[in-house]
């Protein structure tokens, strides 16, 4: 545990300290005149009078600690490695709590729930998904270098990342025996239906589009027929209905405010190279062609994401039309990607050694001391204009 | 007019009676006891008559059964003449800051009304004498209230200034002041000028009672901080620290009253001290009253 200013320079205003040694000092040169008859017995053995004398020595201390403590304030104190040095045990939502306490043998270990904000075991078991390892990583960062980790995890666990968490301690991973809940399968949903408003000369792109969106629907088994593409096609002034998820807009120009609406409430828009759009939100590439060269970019806007062609929907211009990857590729371009796997037996999650360390933040001791200053504050007013107090400052 | 006296102190003043130890009695009918012989209450003697001896003077019911004058004669009870000595020089105008309106002066006023009130009620004659330095101011003994209203309307213009006056100026003390008159002083006792004078009639068969007046502050000292003392009859400043100058100022200036006490007792002066935040009536009751009244508040 140590003290550190983060700006000492504050300590000037220690200076002040003057001001109240002043005020007590000046009081004392000033002489009330007084009448005094029996003066020659006074007079017997004059007393130096440079002396330094204070007034009302404990109201000056009380200044002084109040300006001290001020200037403390200023210079921003903080104190290091106050963090408690017990061993903590982190329970896995899943592990019963009765098992936990029983494999547990320190004394002062502080067990407390792998979830959103640390609750102790005491706690109610926290219900919902917990991102295990990204919670790991963050207690990592957050307990001090030296406190010894313990980690309780029942034998499956759910909500991990793809690769094994990297801490800056070792952990100690204990399986016990316990279950998590299962989430539900999510099952492929059907294609929504891709709406498409084009201006009139645009109309050749049509034909893409809807082969694409024709390839997208399922095939049915007993017959070769294509099947028939889930797709409305209008001109701009064409409302959108209000199931629609995915839009292609066709047409040069600025983008109506109605569409750029739909966009922030959740749609996915497809817009022609010619539209005028402006976003604040970056652009990512999101299709290449062989070269490199960009076909398609994505923002977000809003709730939704605006995907912006780079060139005209013509072969010539964009040969990938033609090509048989074309579908997929579009598709991908509208889909969100489909959940990673979370799921995975303990023992094989134990985190590795390699972690970065970081340095703990300091507790900021501020706020105990405006406190600390409004109380010696109020008993400063306090001894300084209770009733039975000389005419002195 | 304001009365100089409380009315808490007229009442207790009836308690009390001015005596002096040196009172022989030559003029008139009074309180005092004396060795010569006339009318009075007292009985003293029978003797024979004499011509020129007062008719009314006879023992009449002895003459029914003697057949014989007689002349009843009383020990003669003598009035007294009291002289309030007033010390008015610039000491005594001190006052403690603790009760301003309340000068070493206003308490020697009120004393010697006092005096004036008692000496009255018992028919002695009184007189004022006034000291300082700039002439005596003199209320010659008389008796009467009309004598206490001259002797009032002087006290109540009383200014204190200056110093005490040098001895040439004291002359009509001793021109007026005769022999076995009551002398009271009412003075801070500071000045050997004082001291000189009330020993001086003390050896010139003069009663004189002293009444020291001190200030509250005086005794005590409550000085806390920085000071300017100042002696309002020389002018000279001394600044100092209350606290640090306690000490030593209690314990000289302690010293300094008991030499004084010691050398009022030594020259045969009766003296009674009065700090002004006592009763005002408590010095009177010390010099005149009986021992064990003395001292209640």
């Amino acid at each position: 545990m140590d003290l550190t200013l983060l700006a000492p320079a504050a300590l000037a205003a220690l200076a002040a300290l003057l001001v109240p040694l002043l005020i007590h000092l000046a009081r004392r040169s000033e002489q009330r005149p007084t009448d005094f008859a029996a003066l020659r017995w006074l007079r017997q053995k004059p007393k130096p009078r440079h002396r330094l004398r204070f007034d009302e020595w404990p109201l000056l201390l009380l200044r002084l600690l109040l300006l001290t403590l001020l200037a403390l304030w200023l210079a921003r104190p903080m104190l290091d490695g106050s963090a408690s040095q017990a061993p903590w045990v982190a329970v896995v939502p899943g592990v019963d709590p009765a098992v936990a306490r029983e494999a547990i043998t320190e004394a002062d270990a502080r067990l407390h729930w792998l979830a959103t904000d640390s609750p102790e075991l005491d706690q109610p078991t926290p219900t919902g998904m917990q991102p295990i390892a990204s919670l790991l990583r963050q207690l990592d960062a957050e307990l001090p270098t030296d406190v010894p980790l313990t980690v309780l995890v029942p034998e499956v666990l759910q909500g991990v990342d793809a690769q094994r968490p990297r801490l800056s301690r070792a952990v100690q991973w204990r399986v016990l025996p316990g279950t998590v809940p299962v989430p539900e399968p999510t099952s492929p949903a059907a294609v929504p239906r891709l709406a498409v408003r084009h201006a009139p000369e645009r109309k050749d792109a049509l034909r893409y589009l809807r082969a694409a969106a024709s390839a997208w629907q399922p095939a049915p088994k007993d017959s070769a027929e294509p099947v028939a593409p889930d797709l409305s096609t209008a001109t701009v002034d064409e409302p959108l209905d209000s199931d629609v998820r995915w839009l292609a807009w066709l047409a040069p120009g600025a983008l109506p405010a109605a569409i750029e609406d739909w966009i922030s409430g959740g749609g996915i828009a497809l817009l022609d190279s010619d539209t005028t759009f402006e976003s604040n939100a970056a652009r990512i590439v999101l299709w290449r062609d062989e070269l490199g060269q960009p076909l398609v970019e994505g923002a977000a806007h809003g709730k939704g994401r605006v995907l912006r062609l780079t060139r005209a929907l013509t072969p010539a211009e964009m040969p990938q039309l033609m090509e048989p990857d074309f579908p997929r590729q579009l598709r991908a371009l509208f889909d969100t990607p489909p959940p990673a796997p979370t799921r995975v037996a303990a023992n094989h999650y134990s985190p590795t050694l390699g972690g970065e360390t970081y340095p703990q933040s300091p507790r900021d001791l501020r706020p105990w001391l405006a406190l600390l200053i409004v109380l010696t504050l109020l008993i400063e007013r306090w001894l300084a204009t209770r009733r039975r107090r000389g005419a002195a400052p | 007019m304001q009365d100089l006296i409380p009315a808490q102190v007229r009442s207790r003043l009836k308690e009390l009676r001015l005596v002096s130890r040196r009172a022989t009695g030559q003029q008139g009918v009074g309180l005092h006891h004396s060795r010569s012989r006339g009318a009075g209450l007292e009985f003293s003697q029978y003797r024979a008559y004499e011509p020129g001896d007062e008719l009314r003077q006879i023992d009449w019911k002895l003459y029914a059964r003697s057949d014989r004058f007689f002349v009843r004669e009383a020990e003669r009870e003598s009035p007294l003449a009291a002289w309030i000595l007033v010390d008015a020089s610039a000491s005594m105008a001190q006052q403690d800051a603790s009760r301003p309106d309340w000068s070493r002066l206003d308490a020697a006023k009120a004393l010697a009304a006092c005096i004036a009130e008692l000496a009255l009620r018992q028919g002695d004659r009184f007189g004022l004498v006034v000291l300082r330095e700039d002439g005596l101011r003199l209320v010659p003994a008389g008796d009467g209230a009309r004598q206490r209203d001259r002797m009032l309307l002087e006290l109540h213009a009383l200014e204190a200034a200056g110093g005490f006056p040098g001895v040439s100026k004291l002359t009509p003390v001793w021109d007026r002041i005769g022999a076995t008159d009551l002398v009271l002083m009412l003075s801070d006792c500071f000045d050997l000028g004082v001291i000189d004078l009330m020993q001086q009639l003390s050896a010139a068969r003069r009663e004189v009672l002293a009444i020291p007046m001190l200030t509250v502050e005086e005794r005590d000292f409550p000085f806390h901080g920085g000071y300017r003392f100042r002696d309002p009859e020389t002018g000279e400043e001394l600044p100092g620290d209350g606290d640090a100058l306690r000490t030593g100022f209690l314990r000289r200036f302690g010293e300094a009253r008991q030499a004084l006490h010691a050398q009022l007792d030594a020259s045969g002066i009766r003296h009674a001290q009065y700090v002004l935040d006592e009763p005002l009536d408590l010095p009177l009751r010390r010099l005149f009253g009986s021992r064990d009244a003395a001292e209640y508040t």
